[in-house]
């Protein structure tokens, strides 16, 4: 479904060259469901800007779903995002002048959907949510976590393959985060694949497969975090050995 | 998606009607200034001929002596005229000048009234496309056997006759009795090209009378009088047989064959006119000009105008500029809602369209309050410095310039800030919500 091989993107200034990821890999198999934990700066967040399309990258191979991402034209990349991700974010990321139902048919607006299929996307999408009675309100008539519902109405919307939530229960208290996580869940178990980053191990420790970023590189893989478990994760690029989260939040506790 | 886009154009200008506002002001000023000098010059270019334009010919002849004006004149002698109308080439012509006569009715109680009359033959009325209400001109035999016939225009009817049938009713015309055999229907063409001796934007004459009666009623010539020669001119007959350009003459030719006809009778007449040394000019010569040409030889439309529409262009330039600062700030405090449009499916294509939409509104709101200035600067035009009406009147066109050069001009303005915003980084935006 996702596969990154030896992906590395460099932010530069006159002065300065970052390595936001360096020699990344990584692959990710048709419905799983990835966390990705790992240190604020440790390129988090760049890597799911580049898995869903937003940001190139300086050196490597990006292939989703079959295609070859590299010098994708923005046309190609903005019809990719369109039909085959979706994107929570942290912050919802709601547009506030239009009601939950405009919102919602934004990307379907994008796709080219007629108006009857746009309304029945969007009516499916906000009764899986559960507001499909709030429809015609504004983003800010409600909760954090109804909005964070819209947004991923807004996200399955369009039927995405492969969904991105960036902290999608960062902004929410731990009753909505945990009702968030369990919509994610049900997403899932309905055939979508999802990677989410996260600072919070009780979540991360829900997900299928956990992998920390430290320094750019994927630092360690878990491979079904309800199978096995090895020792001690080292912290070394490249190392694949599985690890249990709770390893992970303790070497995230320590960084 | 384009009404997709115009509906989020319209919230965004609701959403910030303060700045929206003050773009359309700017750009408003701009097109009011632009349009109003752009009217006044289309009306003064217009070429009210229409499709007849290149039928229609002024006729000049380079007669002056060797050491007068180096130039055709735009009129010719009455000589001149007189053998001129002797030739059967063209369709159709007239010659004509304008007099000033005392009118009067047959109700003794009516204050004599001194009207302006166009003096001319009877092709005049069907060469100029002159539309009639009642009757029609006089007859063609008129203009060789003078019969004091009058046509006179659909104003004067109504002040007259309250507008009825006034067919074979008299007028009075220094006291002569004239037949009114044709009420002409509201006709002005501006700019009057057929004369533009005395300003080429007034308004047509009331009255018309056959040129065969100039010799008999010995009739003024209130137009231009130009002479090169010294001679005396001391009675009517003197002013027919002198050398003095004062009278109009148009054609009417099929084609440009016939014109070419035309144009080599006129070249063997001026050369018997040099046998007879009456032309002694060696650079003696005849000229015909279509309307369009002929608007041009009499500069009808000063450099100074165009100056005007240039220094308007200018100022509009101006108010883009502003306007472009204005986008520009609106539309960088929109990169999240972009960013966010662009992570859900639009590329920088459609986000670059939105924009321009937006502007293009912008710039529609802006022409239609620029005709508003354009309107109100036109009729103060009018009322402060007594200028023609012809020129001050938001010509109908201007309904869809003004809008036109304001979206279009919008449009430039929106180019840049709907780049800048198309291309910032849509991950930039994301995280900062």
């Amino acid at each position: 479904m996702l596969s990154m091989k030896n992906i590395s993107k460099v932010f530069k200034t006159d002065l300065v060259e970052t390595h936001a990821l360096r020699d990344f890999n990584l692959e990710v198999k048709e419905g799983e469901f990835v966390a990705v934990t790992g240190p604020s700066g440790s390129g988090k967040t760049t890597f799911l800007n580049i898995a869903g399309l937003l940001e190139g990258f300086t050196h490597g191979d990006y292939f989703l779903d079959g295609v070859n991402i590299s010098n994708l034209s923005d046309n190609k990349s903005a019809t990719i995002r369109n039909e085959k991700i979706g994107f929570i974010f942290q912050g919802f990321n709601l547009i506030p002048d239009l009601n939950l139902a405009e919102n919602v048919e934004v990307p379907l607006r994008y796709r080219g959907f007629n108006s009857a299929e746009r309304k029945r996307r969007v009516q499916h999408a906000l009764e899986q949510v559960g507001l499909a009675a709030r429809m015609k309100h504004l983003p800010s008539q409600l909760s954090g976590g109804q909005q964070q519902r819209v947004a991923i109405a807004r996200a399955l919307a369009g039927e995405p393959r492969f969904l991105l939530a960036d902290e999608p229960t960062g902004n929410l208290d731990s009753m909505m985060a945990r009702q968030v996580m369990e919509l994610l869940e049900e997403i899932n178990r309905a055939g979508t694949t999802i990677i989410m980053v996260t600072h919070d191990a009780e979540l991360a420790r829900r997900a299928q497969r956990n992998i920390q970023i430290v320094d750019g590189q994927v630092c360690d893989f878990t491979m079904y975090q309800h199978g096995a478990v090895a020792d001690k994760p080292h912290l070394v690029a490249g190392d694949k050995r599985a690890v249990e989260p709770s390893s992970v939040e303790a070497e995230e506790a320590t960084s | 998606m384009f009404f997709y886009y115009l509906d989020l154009a319209w919230r965004s200008i609701k959403k910030t009607p303060l700045l929206s506002l003050l773009m359309v002001l700017a750009i408003s000023i701009g097109i009011g200034i632009t349009i109003t000098t752009l009217n006044v010059y289309q009306l003064m270019s217009e070429n009210p001929a229409g499709d007849r334009s290149d039928k229609l010919h002024g006729v000049q002849l380079w007669s002056q002596g060797k050491d007068a004006w180096k130039e055709f004149n735009g009129q010719v002698t009455y000589q001149d005229a007189y053998n001129l109308r002797k030739s059967d080439v063209p369709v159709r012509q007239t010659a004509m000048f304008v007099t000033g006569l005392a009118l009067q009715t047959e109700d003794p109680d009516f204050s004599p009234l001194l009207e302006s009359v166009r003096v001319t033959d009877s092709d005049f009325f069907e060469m100029f496309s002159v539309p009639f209400l009642y009757g029609k001109a006089w007859d063609k035999g008129v203009d060789t056997e003078a019969m004091y016939q009058v046509v006179i225009n659909e104003d004067l009817n109504k002040q007259l006759f309250s507008g009825e049938n006034s067919i074979g009713k008299t007028l009075y015309l220094d006291r002569k009795p004239y037949q009114i055999v044709g009420v002409t229907k509201a006709w002005s063409p501006s700019p009057l090209y057929y004369d533009v001796t005395t300003g080429a934007f007034k308004d047509s004459a009331k009255l018309f009378v056959p040129f065969s009666l100039a010799p008999i009623e010995e009739y003024q010539s209130w137009g231009n009088n130009q002479s090169w020669k010294r001679e005396p001119i001391n009675n009517y007959s003197q002013r027919l047989s002198s050398e003095m350009h004062w009278i109009q003459y148009w054609v009417e030719v099929q084609d440009d064959k016939q014109r070419d006809e035309y144009a080599e009778w006129l070249t063997r007449y001026v050369e018997q006119q040099q046998l007879i040394g009456r032309f002694e000019s060696p650079e003696a010569a005849a000229k015909v000009s279509n309307v369009e040409q002929w608007l041009k030889i009499n500069e009808v439309v000063p450099e100074d105008n165009k100056i005007l529409v240039g220094l308007s262009v200018l100022f509009l330039l101006v108010c883009l500029v502003n306007m472009l600062g204005l986008l520009l700030a609106k539309f960088l405090k929109r990169a999240p809602e972009v960013g966010v449009r662009r992570a859900i499916g639009a590329s920088r294509a459609q986000i670059f369209s939105q924009h321009m939409v937006e502007v293009g509104l912008i710039g529609f709101g802006g022409g239609l309050l620029g005709l508003l200035w354009a309107w109100g600067s036109l009729s103060m035009l009018s009322a402060h410095f007594d200028l023609e009406a012809a020129l001050t009147q938001l010509d109908l066109t201007m309904w869809i310039v003004a809008p036109s050069i304001a979206i279009f001009a919008a449009l430039i303005a929106g180019v840049y800030p709907a780049w800048r915003i198309c291309s910032t980084n849509p991950s930039a935006h994301l995280k900062s919500q």
